[in-house]
Parts: structure tokens; sequence; C-alpha cells
């Protein structure tokens, strides 16, 4: 009788769920692990520690260890923090200009990272940065006031670009909040700072844990910023060590890089195990019942302008300047700062190659297509999963959740190795559905994260009715499940989507003539250091990724609206 | 005498029918086959692809693979008996290890005769075409044709402190093979050699991740000079970049090709490297990406570098790498 309790359930859609994610995500980082023990260079060679041996007793790796440590732990709450701030903000006071909070959650994540921090470096970098050269000009200055090329300028850039992950896993947390339980603490005489401290930042525990693990998996994982700003300062992080094992020499051995990938995997698992820990009693953040709920509004008063010079303000270095920047490079022949001599020379040319080339508009075809299907065929799979991850807390689903995590744990510059070893056995090898497939595999926790903490909130109850009212479990999954999660499944669709656009980590190894894809394209330019038209190329990646998501808002609105009038 | 004559012609005619209708069938066998995959790291080819294409009718498919993922990409799909590549261009030490592991097979082509001898490969497999070749870059809007370099050890002036920018040292192994070749074929002696590393070292350069990235920053001012390449003079055209004309040689790691060994489309694949070797395709190779290539007589439309000596460097065991990129570690703090 006692073993019968403490024997975990796994229900038939639990083992199936594992079956799938297990296939989809094990295979690859597999073949990295076997790797990591094998003589060699390849998947499979003799037994060996020597590679764990080699990258662990490296003298130089405490010191890349301890920046790895300040960069993610720097960048996750830097993104965090402001994701905190600026979703309150948007979802439950009444700041003016709303529409620039979604124009803010959504554009950086479109920019490819390389390009964000080109930019960056373009603007701040202690020479003749552009804005350096202004500071320096106005207030009269010998030195630059900025040096991006620190830790300090890795962290601003790397938390402004993982914003928009944190940004879209808080904000439908702070939208399906029940007020009712701020307006008793207010009732009660608390004030509203209190009531925020007390009663709204705990019930958002579990969307803020959710996105501090994401972005510090996410970060663990960055290279274009810690080669494009930490390389020039010689600031090194775990990837650009793992870089440098893999450049140095001609036959580069990933073995030796997917050891020192090993630990960022390590991380991760025991984050995922401490972040489900710490939301274990998930009825605690219960905040959508069957009680009605609706998130009130709070009057900002005398706060209102100066809050909103600030979204503003933000609103103008995470989107107007980098895209400015984009737009400038685009139209002129070459890269210089600023000048009359630069604006006499704008030109069309980068454009117009970008639009008559034809690996580029096939590029932009496939990459469209990965967007559009794989991001709605992720979602689906996400849902299911976050589901039974929220509902089940068994065994299972402590397993799936940690599977979820498994190829999204391993740094870009190596898994897609794994992927290429895991595909060349099969027959999708070299084509398109080799990359579906590669980027639901990677990418699930964009899905799965926002979907959860979504989940977390809602009362089984409202489930339980249905079920007594006679529905089966697909009729409560589609009529009562899915509907009061649409913020977050249309968060989790965007966030895949536009990852999927840009994706370079697998691409970059998988695409071959006919499954171009635009981030590989971006990065041949951007390997012969032809900005122009990188930056074209990005600019029109911003433009698809912010119509997707639009459209998908928009979808997500109607649908919302539909259930609650039918 | 007349006989004679008639006997000669008569056997030119003869070699050269000969010829001309091996040719021949090596493009209907071509044709049958109908494309040639070819993978390389190497830029903005697509020109040459084309007209290949426009030429013989055959398809040239370019897969553009990173040097850091040549290796295991080539050796994964040949171990897993699916290399997609019929024809193959990479640096030299890459070609070496994929001859050592039989991905690659003889083949010498009719217009090898072309190039200097010791781009011939003894065992008649990789056929060095081209240099990537090394210099001095600077921003001619920013320095003087005057205030630039003679020597690289000029590099090591003070006055040059944070005004440069270089490929990683520590890391990057091309880099690494150039310094080398410096040693070896330029200074006089290591303790000269080792000073130049100092001063550079004590220059605080700028350090990027390859070659790719070092234009960049000499064509916006923001490092007025670098250790880069001349073609980007070409390729960044019309940013205002040109080279130090250095009176020591320049030095590259070499480039080859060379013929899968288990090639789909084989003719194709002898059609291509052909080609690829003619003098039409190195014009365009050097005219669009500013390649030094080894075909006698054709150069890069730079200002002056007809007139320079471009080496090959030698290739370094893996053993070498490593300790020279620790070496440079304990110099240039990396």
């Amino acid at each position: 009788m006692k073993g019968d309790m403490l024997r975990p359930r796994i229900s038939p859609l639990m083992l199936v769920l594992i079956l799938v994610v297990g296939c989809l995500t094990v295979g690859p980082v597999l073949m990295l692990i076997l790797g990591s023990f094998s003589r060699g260079i390849g998947a499979f060679g003799a037994f060996t520690v020597e590679k764990y041996i080699r990258v662990y007793t490296d003298p130089t790796l405490h010191k890349t260890l301890l920046n790895t440590v300040i960069f993610t732990a720097g960048s996750s709450l830097f993104a965090t923090a402001l994701a905190l701030i600026l979703a309150y903000l948007n979802v439950r006071t009444d700041i003016p200009l709303k529409g620039l909070f979604h124009l803010i959650s959504i554009i950086p994540m479109m920019i490819p990272h390389i390009v964000f921090a080109t930019s960056w470096a373009l603007l701040l970098n202690p020479s003749n940065g552009i804005l350096n050269l202004f500071l320096r000009e106005v207030l009269g200055l010998k030195k630059s006031l900025f040096n991006i090329y620190t830790l300090g300028g890795m962290i601003m850039v790397e938390g402004l670009l993982d914003f928009p992950i944190a940004y879209l896993i808080i904000a439908p947390a702070m939208a399906s909040f029940d007020a009712a339980l701020e307006e008793a603490a207010w009732v009660s005489g608390g004030s509203k700072f209190r009531a925020l401290q007390r009663i709204t930042l705990p019930i958002l525990r579990p969307a803020i844990l959710a996105s501090l693990a994401l972005v510090v998996v996410r970060s663990l994982a960055a290279f274009a910023v810690p080669s494009v700003i930490g390389m020039p300062g010689r600031v090194y992080v775990l990837t650009t060590y793992i870089y440098r094992l893999i450049s140095l020499g001609f036959m580069p051995d990933y073995g030796r890089a997917a050891a020192a990938g090993v630990s960022v995997l390590v991380t991760s698992t025991v984050l995922v195990y401490v972040y489900r820990r710490l939301t274990t009693r998930s009825e605690r953040y219960v905040t959508i019942s069957a009680r009605g709920y609706k998130p009130a509004i709070i009057g900002l008063g005398r706060w209102r302008y100066p809050l909103s010079l600030l979204t503003s303000f933000l609103f103008l270095i995470l989107i107007v300047i980098p895209v400015l920047v984009l737009l400038y490079v685009s139209l002129i022949p070459y890269v210089m700062p600023p000048s009359a001599k630069a604006f006499s020379m704008v030109t069309l040319k980068h454009w117009n190659y970008v639009l008559r080339d034809p690996l580029s508009l096939r590029a932009l075809k496939n990459s469209v297509f990965l967007a559009l299907v794989g991001a709605s065929l992720g979602i689906l799979l996400s849902t299911f999963v976050s589901y039974i991850i929220v509902r089940e807390k068994t065994v299972g689903s402590a397993l799936l959740e940690n599977l979820a995590f498994f190829s999204y744990s391993f740094p870009g510059l190596v898994i897609g190795i794994g992927f290429m070893w895991f595909f060349v056995h099969t027959p999708l090898y070299a084509t398109i559905w080799a990359l579906l497939i590669g980027y639901i595999a990677t990418y699930l926790p964009y899905g799965i994260r926002p979907l959860t903490s979504a989940f977390i909130q809602i009362s089984e109850d409202l489930e339980e009715a249905s079920k007594v009212a006679g529905a089966g479990f697909l009729y409560t999954f589609r009529r009562v499940v899915v509907p009061l999660a649409t913020p977050g499944i249309v968060s989790g669709w965007i966030l895949m989507a536009s990852m999927f656009l840009r994706e370079l980590s697998l691409s970059a190894v998988l695409s071959r003539p006919g499954t171009e894809v635009l981030a590989v394209q971006i990065l041949r330019f951007a390997d012969d250091s032809l900005w122009g038209q990188v930056s074209a190329l990005g600019i029109l990646m911003i433009a698809l990724s912010t119509i997707m998501a639009t459209l998908a808002t928009l979808v997500g609105r109607k649908t919302a609206k539909a259930r609650r009038t039918g | 005498m007349k006989r004679w004559l008639v006997i000669a012609t008569g056997a030119l005619l003869l070699i050269s029918f000969g010829a001309f209708t091996q040719g021949d069938e090596l493009l209907q066998k071509a044709l049958q086959e109908g494309k040639v995959v070819f993978y390389a790291n190497i830029t903005a080819v697509e020109p040459i692809m084309e007209a290949f294409h426009d030429k013989y009718g055959v398809i040239a498919e370019y897969t553009r693979i990173s040097t850091a993922k040549y290796l295991p990409t080539v050796l994964t799909e040949f171990g897993a008996g699916k290399l997609l590549a019929d024809v193959l261009q990479a640096p030299v030490p890459i070609l070496e290890i994929l001859k050592k592991q039989g991905v690659l097979a003889p083949y010498t082509s009719p217009v090898a005769g072309a190039y200097p001898e010791w781009t011939m490969d003894p065992d008649g497999i990789i056929q060095i075409f081209g240099i990537e070749y090394v210099g001095i870059i600077y921003n001619k809007d920013v320095l003087s044709p005057d205030e630039v370099p003679t020597r690289y050890q000029d590099l090591a002036d003070p006055k040059w402190y944070g005004k440069i920018v270089m490929p990683n040292p520590t890391s990057h192994a091309t880099t690494i093979s150039w310094l080398i070749g410096l040693k070896e074929k330029v200074f006089e002696t290591e303790e000269e050699w080792w000073d130049f590393l100092r001063g550079l070292a004590a220059n605080k350069p700028m350090f990027v991740k390859s070659f790719g990235p070092t234009p960049g920053p000499i064509e916006t001012g923001e490092r007025p000079i670098g250790i880069s390449m001349p073609k980007y003079i070409i390729t960044k055209s019309p940013a205002p970049l040109d080279w130090a004309r250095l009176k020591q040689p320049l030095l590259g790691t070499p480039r080859g090709i060379a013929l899968s060994s288990v090639a789909s489309h084989p003719n194709a694949a002898r059609l291509f490297i052909d080609y690829w070797l003619s003098e039409e395709a190195m014009k365009l190779l050097s005219t669009h990406v500013g390649e030094y290539v080894l075909r006698r007589g054709v150069y890069p439309p730079i200002e002056g570098i007809k007139d320079a000596t471009v080496l090959p460097v030698r290739t370094l065991s893996e053993e070498e790498l490593e300790y020279w990129a620790e070496k440079f570690s304990e110099i240039f703090g990396g």
C-alpha cells in the first residue's frame, strides 16, 4: 500500500510526450556526449576521459568561469528586472504610449545578435564610437565616457538582447493576475508599494524564476556578444573559450568542446531542478479561478509622465538607435561615422544587391516557411508538454522538463555539430525537415516556459468542473485550458517564430544549397565584412518578424474575444 | 624535311583532336551528370559558378562551410557514406588531412601546367591555386602612405599604441601560422622576431576572432591600421583601404582544390576543376574577390601587388599550434 503511494503515476500522454521530446532532443546531445568520451574527432571512437581532464584542469579556465558567472548573472538580472518594470507599467498601469511596449518587447529579439552587438560597438567604442564622439563634443571631454569592450558593456548588450524573452514570460503572467488579491491588500490599509512587494511579486515568482532560468541558459550559450564585444576587450567567457578550442588547429575537436559544454548542461539541469523545487506548491500561484478575474489598472498619478519618459528612453536605445544604425549602414557604400561626406554618398546598392540575389531570396522564403510551420508545430507540442509538466507532479514531469531543456542547454557553437552527427544517419540529412525538427527540438523551452507559467496560474477547479459536466480530456483542453492560456500561447509562438527566423547555430551546419536560411546568408555577408548587405537583410528580417508577431497578437486577441463573447 | 613537317603537323593535329574529343567526351558525360557540388569557404565565388553554368550548361552548387566546421562536416558525411561534395576547396592543411583520410582522389588537370611546379602535389591529388595573403592594411582617410610601415618591425613602434586591429593570435590557427611564417621566412634572427612580437603586444592591438572582421574597425577608423588581407581593398571598395608596401615578402596559407574520391558527379567535377584553374576563372577570382592566385600572369587589380613577393607558409602540426597559442597568450596577455 505504502509502495503504491510512493510510486509515481505516469499517464499514457506523459509517456508519449517523454518519447517524442526525448527523440527530438536526446539524440544530438547523446552524440556530443559520446564524442566527448571518444578518441579522435568524431562521435564514435575508443573510450577516453582525457578530453574532460584537459578542459577542466586548464589553468585559464577558472578566470573564464568567473567572467561567465558575472556575465550570465548580470545579464539575466538586468533583463528580468527591466522586463518586470516594463511589464508592470504596461499591463497594470495607465501609462501612456502603450503601443511602444509591444514593439520594445519583440523587436530586439528579431535583430540578429551579431548585428545588434556590432551596432553597439559602432556607438560606444572608446576610439570613435558615435555616441562617445557626440558626448565628447557636447561635454568638452578629452577621453571617451564609455567603453563597450568591458564586462559591463557585455552585460548591457546581452541583457538588452535577452530582455524580450523575459518580457514575453512575465507580461502574460501579469495579464493573468487576479487583482482581487491586491485590492484586498489595499482595502486592509497597505500601501500600493507594499502590495506590490508582498502580493504581486511573490505571485509572479514562477514567471520571474522562469525568466531568470531561460536568460541564464541563453546567455551561457551566447556567442555573438562575447565575440564581438568581449574578445576586443580580452574578456573571455565559456563560449569564447569553446570557440578557442575549435578554432585552434585545423582539426577542431568538437568532443573537447562538448566536454566544456557539459558544464553548461549540468548548470541548466540544476537550474531546472531548483526552479521546480521553488514552484512545487503551484496552487499558491493560482490566480485564475472560477471567480472571474480582471487585472485592475493602477493610476500612476504624477509619476505618469516621468515614467513614460523612461519608457521612451528605453525605446530609443533598444530600438530606434540600433535600427537607425542598421538603416544608415545599409544606405552608405562603406561604414564610416556619420558626416556630410557620408550623407553625400547615400546609395541603394546594398538593397539592390540583396533584393536581386537569388540566394538571399531563397533564404527569405525558407526562413519564413520554417518560422510559420516550425513555430506552429512547436507551440502545439509545447502546449501539451507544459500542461502535463504543471498538472502531473511526478518524476515523469521532472524528466520531461529536463528533456525539453536538453539541446537548448548546449552552447550553439557545439549543438549544431551534434545535430549533424545525428541527422547524417537519417534520410533527413541536408533537407529542410532536418532544420525544422532541429529548430523545434532546440528551442522547445521558448514555447514551454511562457506556457508553463500560464498554466500554473490556471486553477484546476475549472477543468474539474468541465469534466464533471461530462466533457472529455481533449474537449476540456480545447474549450477551457487553451483559451485561458492564450496570452502564453501567443508569447510562445512569437518567441519561437522570431527565433526560427534568425536561427544560426544549427543552420550554419545543416543548411545546404536549396535549404539556405536568412541567418546563414547574413553570416556569409558578415564573414566578408559586407555590413551594407548584412544591414539590409537584417532590416528585412526585423520587418518580417514584426509582421508575424503583430498578426499573432491580433489572432490571439480575436480568439480570446470570440471565446469570451461565445 | 618536308616529310618531317607533314608528320609533325599530322601528329599535332591528332593530339589536339584527341584532346578535343577527350574534352568533348568529358563535357558530354558532365552534361549527363547535370551538376557538380562544390564545398569551400571562399568569398563571393558565385560569379564563377554562374560563368561555369553559362559556358557548359552544368549546374555548379556551392556550399560555403566555415573553416572551423569544414573538417567535421566533410569527415562526418564521408564516414556516413553521404559526402555530398564532388569538388573540395580549402586551405592546404585541411586538404592534407582529408587526403590522409582517403577523402580525395588523384586528378591532374590538363591546365595545371600554367601553375608553378611547387603548386602540384607529388601524388597528383591537391592542386594549389592561390595564397590567402596577409598584409598590413590601413585607412587612407586617416593615415597617409608615408606614415605607414615599410617593414613588419614598424608595427612595434609605440606610435601605433591603441591603433591596431588583428585576429586573435592566441586562438586563430591561420594567424599563428602566419606569425611563425614571419619567424621562418622574413626575420633575420629569432631575437628580432621576439622583439617585434613584444612591441606589437605592447601596442595593445584589438583582437577579433578571425581575418573576416579585421577590415571593419579599419574602415570605420576605430583602429586605422591592422593585420588583415589586401583582398578587402577589392571586396570592400569604395572603402578607403590601402595596403602598406612592405620591403619584405607577404605571407599566407596556400589554398588548394581537389576531387572527391566518392564524387557522385565525377566528370562534372573534373570539368569544374579544369574550369576553376582556367585563366578565365582565375581572372574572375582575382578581379571580383581580390584573391592572390598562382596562375602565371594573373594578378588582383590592386596597385603595386604585381611587384610584391608572396610566399606560402608551412603547415603547422596540432602540437605546434597549441604550443605557440600558449606562448602568444603569455606575450599578448590573451
